[in-house]
């Protein structure tokens, strides 16, 4: 599949700190990509990147098949941009605001305009330095989304928004989904916000990848496994490498399958947990999952 | 507004929860043939999906001869043929299943679980 970013070997360090390290990255054209990661994994860094606002220390960003160093007027115009921290002219109203954006993108759609700022209900008089939080990021993904840009690029979003508003952002966002070939990348610290958005998730942790994949396949190869036993015991080493975080309660053992086939799965059990009287597989949620990973991540890295 | 009732869950994959919450729409007739069906758009915005599911949900409708697309209308609803005794039973499978395990663990009797089903048909009936 085509990629509308491409990063190769990023690294980008602040000081004392390696923000990011060595990041490798394929985002493919069209559909949903969840970029998460804790707090301080690297995200944002990653994304100014992108977006050539911060210089790369080492490697190459592609976007839209050039070279992020090199991104002009012509590519911005099909990007859209919405950050946590978005710096907006706050002294406009909302009406000066979107006059003064839509001067820089001759293919504006006035009429999407007037539908989202319908939807989002935002007053046209009113100052932004007067509008709540939710009220101006509404107002910044207005702006970043009339234009009907190829590439939507979301930097923490939701953070501090209201449940209500939260909803409107991405029915908005969603508005943009018979467009051909959307793409969109939004980074979040709170994965339940994108379960169900996303189609493709990538992990990062302190600026490495740890995860990329269809969320599709993560959802089936993952399941929480609870078995009952006879009798307390104690766990032996060996288990399975694909079985994550093992824990023993009394008489009861729960891991989480990250390799998980209705066909296999049975004889594993039977080999390590012979006495097991019954076992419980359930689905898991993203949220759950990116936990049970999250944990495996940290054993492994206080381990080395 | 979706003209059928759905309650995602999470962890579960969202089209096979939709196909499964539209199957039974047609079954309650809460959706008949004929019926316009939403877009994809409005698919993906009521449901906060992503687009990509939103149209390989339609897809697999289509497929499964619940949708046709009628030119300047968009989708509308057909009736499958009705599904065989077999393939209705499949779609009770998973219930059967987790009834089975919890009657188990609660050390029921199949006997006490039939008799507990058959409550069950008769109060469906009287609401």
């Amino acid at each position: 599949m085509k990629s509308i970013i491409e990063i190769q070997n990023l690294v980008k360090k602040f000081r004392h700190t390696t923000a990011v390290d060595g990041l490798n990255l394929k985002v493919p054209e069209g559909g949903v990509v969840a970029f998460l990661g804790p707090n301080g994994a690297g995200k944002t860094t990653t994304i100014k990147c992108v977006l050539n606002m911060v210089r790369p220390d080492g490697g190459e960003i592609r976007v839209f098949d050039k070279d992020s160093r090199d991104l002009g007027p012509e590519e911005f115009r099909q990007i859209g941009y919405v950050s946590e921290n978005q710096e907006m002219p706050l002294w406009m109203t909302v009406r000066q605001f979107f006059d003064y954006c839509r001067r820089m993108y001759p293919q504006w759609d006035v009429a999407f305009e007037a539908k989202l700022a319908k939807e989002f209900d935002l007053p046209p008089d009113t100052k932004l330095k007067a509008l709540s939080r939710g009220m101006r990021m509404k107002a910044a993904l207005l702006s970043s989304l009339a234009y009907k840009p190829r590439l939507v690029i979301l930097d923490e979003p939701f953070s501090g928004l209201d449940p209500l508003v939260r909803d409107e952002f991405i029915r908005g966002l969603l508005e943009l989904t018979e467009e051909e070939g959307w793409s969109v990348f939004i980074s979040s610290h709170d994965i339940e916000e994108v379960e169900r958005l996303a189609d493709r998730v990538v992990i990062i942790n302190r600026g490495q990848l740890q995860l990329d994949e269809a969320f599709e396949t993560l959802q089936s190869r993952f399941r929480s496994i609870e078995l009952s036993l006879p009798e307390e015991i104690r766990l032996r080493t060996a288990l399975p490498p694909s079985w994550l975080n093992v824990e023993v309660a009394g008489r009861i053992v729960r891991f989480t399958d990250s390799a998980y086939s209705s066909e296999t799965l049975e004889a594993a059990i039977k080999n390590s947990f012979p006495q097991a009287l019954q076992s419980s597989v359930q689905p898991m949620s993203l949220r759950e999952i990116f936990i049970a990973l999250a944990r495996t991540y940290r054993l492994n890295n206080s381990s080395k | 507004m979706l003209p059928f009732t759905i309650h995602l869950q999470d962890g579960l994959p969202v089209s096979d929860q939709m196909i499964h919450a539209i199957r039974k729409a047609m079954m309650t007739r809460q959706m008949t043939p004929g019926d316009e069906f939403p877009s994809v758009r409005v698919l993906s915005q009521e449901l906060r999906i992503s687009p990509t599911t939103a149209h390989k949900v339609v897809a697999v409708l289509k497929d499964a001869g619940y949708l046709t697309s009628r030119p300047g209308i968009g989708m509308v609803v057909t009736a499958p043929e009705r599904p065989s005794r077999e393939q209705r039973l499949e779609c009770l499978r998973p219930l059967c299943r987790q009834l089975a395990r919890e009657a188990q663990e609660m050390d029921l009797a199949l006997e006490d679980v039939v008799e507990a089903i058959k409550r069950g048909f008769k109060e469906a009936a009287l609401t």
